[in-house]
């Protein structure tokens, strides 16, 4: 059984001027010891998902739809009483922005031993030095002395390293990383990633790994989703995404990555328009406005997702790309934006 | 980054400072804000040492009764009032006095003030309308007047005139932590916060209400001062205490204020007493709030 499966999860913000669709309708499944990506450009619903999932929407923001199945429970019925014992301790979360996720008043000492204290029932000593493991753990020099340090004190890389010792502080069985690289260097990005990527292998957590970077992706996830207007649009194991990705979106994705390995000559691609506004909710493929290949069919029915080339690689899309055509375009992707 | 740079940001990380600590040395730097430090000291020195300082009983008659009392110099520093008692000693006392109703008043404003403010701030919606409507209600009487009010309404008395004074400051502090407060609560780290299951009490009281209070103490002082000048006023109008021979210096200056011409020292000196103290808080939150400004945060 999956450790964490959501099923047709919608997500709505009702705000005095508009209902917004933030995500309409996403399932799926997390293994133990897997990571997952998610990509997609900003504002498509991804760390909205991640915020539904543990309950922490802002004010506005409903699930309306769905189910989050962790062990025999539904999140999304729980009381919030409940899901506060969840929240950090069975499944945590690190965000974007390293400068603005961690508190200033705080010493970073403080703030993960209070994760230890609430979920672990530790006395105040047995946390401090459990906190000082974790925080060496995610690779902090001196831990036992910087545990005193106030946040402001800590480099960009180093906050994040805090940011992940407080998520993971309770060992928790999945964690999801939110943009977690998007702030930093890109030399300390691969420290970074190469952190997360270790405590899946030795710690069995599952990973879901959001962002809008590509080569973030392709570096440690095994399978990915690519998200649009608040909808997988396709899902596939990251090298055969990579290889043939069959939805024109994801196909733009990757066309307008650069590569080191292209010639000059070669252009980058944008996709051109903009996201759809998502107050409005129209039948048919949200990515059909800007689509290239877009039928009549595409701008009147909604695709679902379905397989293609096999079970493991669905796409939600009338007129998939030709495979031809992919192997032209994509087939280097994957060496030039991995790390 | 040059080497050098490098060893010199490295060398500022491992220097022990924290957020208070960084405030503090802004602080020190600020000669006007080290001018009400002094002030203040000189004001609390004269409050807590009053017995010791004062040559004379605040009441007791050290001269003759006189119309037209002796001045400054001569036998007594300060002179005698028209009660033959000396006016240095009555100042002195009077310190502790304006000192307890600066203190007291805003402690009371500020406890029922930050409940509400935290109430409005964080719950938000119709109790957040509710209140803060009451509150503006509350500003748009002029906060000398309500005092007048709640003093005729009470009584007259140092309690009362504290309470009084006090219950005008508090939308004041309530309207400054809500608007504090609404500008932490959708902060990364109370989300951050809330993603490890930190409860709401908590995420109040230990993570937002923290992040929030530094304007209030600026506040705080500044507000100290204002209720000095408050508790000087209603007593100069006569709402003062009742017992008659309290060294209140707003009653100082309205027993005597008719001896302006032949007894100017009467109605001056306490004035002055009640200049020193409110200015020295008046620099003091100033400083304050340039040392502790979030925007100087880094």
């Amino acid at each position: 059984m999956a450790l964490l499966s959501v099923e047709d999860l919608e997500v709505r913000f009702f705000t005095r001027r508009a209902t917004i669709h933030a995500v309409n309708g996403i399932s799926f499944d997390l293994d133990a010891g897997e990571t997952l990506g998610v990509v997609g450009e900003s504002g498509c619903g991804k760390s909205v998902s991640s915020l539904a999932m543990l309950g922490i929407l802002p004010k506005t923001g409903r699930i309306t739809r769905g189910e989050v199945r962790f062990g025999d429970r539904d999140l999304v019925k729980l009381k919030d009483a409940d899901l506060r014992e969840i929240r950090g301790r069975d499944i945590g979360m690190v965000f974007q922005d390293p400068m603005t996720s961690l508190n200033p008043v705080l010493k970073v000492g403080d703030q993960v031993t209070e994760v230890l204290r609430k979920h672990l029932d530790m006395d105040k000593d047995g946390a401090r030095r459990e906190a000082v493991a974790v925080l060496d753990r995610v690779g902090i020099p001196h831990a036992s002395e910087r545990v005193y340090d106030y946040p402001h004190q800590f480099s960009g890389g180093m906050r994040q390293r805090v940011m992940i010792a407080m998520a993971i502080a309770c060992r928790p069985k999945i964690l999801i990383a939110d943009e977690p690289t998007t702030a930093l260097d890109v030399t300390i990005q691969a420290q970074i990633l190469d952190l997360l990527k270790g405590l899946v292998k030795e710690e069995g957590m599952g990973l879901i790994l959001i962002t809008h970077d590509l080569g973030v992706v392709a570096g440690i996830c095994e399978r990915t989703h690519v998200m649009y207007a608040g909808r997988f649009v396709e899902t596939a194991p990251t090298n055969e995404l990579f290889d043939r990705p069959r939805h024109p979106y994801t196909l733009g994705l990757l066309r307008s990555v650069p590569r080191l390995d292209a010639s000059q000559k070669e252009k980058l691609i944008p996709i051109p328009g903009a996201p759809p506004d998502l107050s409005i909710l129209r039948e048919g493929c949200s990515f059909a406005p800007r689509c290239p290949y877009a039928t009549d069919e595409s701008r009147e029915r909604t695709p679902m997702l379905e397989g293609i080339d096999g079970p493991m690689h669905r796409v939600a899309c009338w007129n998939p790309v030709p495979d031809a055509e992919v192997a032209t375009v994509a087939s280097s992707s994957l060496e030039a934006s991995g790390s | 980054m040059s080497v050098a740079e490098a060893q010199a940001a490295e060398l500022s990380l491992e220097r022990p400072s924290g957020l208070w600590r960084d405030a503090f040395d802004r602080f020190r730097r600020n000669p006007a804000a080290l001018v009400g430090v002094g002030l203040l000291l000189v004001l609390i020195i004269a409050a807590v040492f009053a017995a010791q300082l004062a040559p004379h009983e605040p009441n007791q008659q050290v001269g003759p009764l006189s119309t037209n009392p002796a001045g400054p110099g001569g036998g007594f520093t300060l002179g005698l009032d028209e009660q033959g008692r000396d006016v240095l000693s009555r100042l002195l006392f009077g310190a502790r006095l304006s000192l307890l109703v600066g203190v007291v008043s805003v402690a009371i404003g500020l406890s029922i003030g930050l409940v509400f403010g935290a109430v409005a701030g964080y719950i938000g919606g119709w109790v957040d309308t509710a209140i803060m409507r009451v509150m503006d209600l509350l500003l748009s009487v002029p906060s000398l007047l309500m005092a007048i009010g709640l003093v005729t309404l009470l009584g007259r008395g140092m309690v009362q005139i504290m309470f009084a004074v006090g219950v005008t400051t508090v939308p004041i502090f309530a309207r400054l932590l809500r608007g504090s407060i609404l500008g932490q609560r959708e902060a990364d780290y109370v989300l951050a916060a809330r993603s490890v299951g930190v409860p709401g009490r908590r995420l109040l009281l230990g993570h937002i209400i923290p992040n929030s209070i530094a304007p209030v103490i600026v506040q705080a002082t500044l507000t100290m001062a204002t209720a000095i000048i408050e508790v000087a006023a209603l007593s100069f109008l006569g709402l003062g205490p009742g017992d008659p021979s309290l060294p209140e210096w707003g009653k100082m200056m309205a027993d005597n204020a008719n001896r302006l011409e032949s007894a100017a020292h009467l109605v001056l000196l306490p004035g002055f007493a009640i200049v020193i103290s409110t200015m020295g808080l008046n620099l003091i939150g100033d400083g304050l709030r340039e040392a502790i400004d979030p925007k100087l945060r880094s």
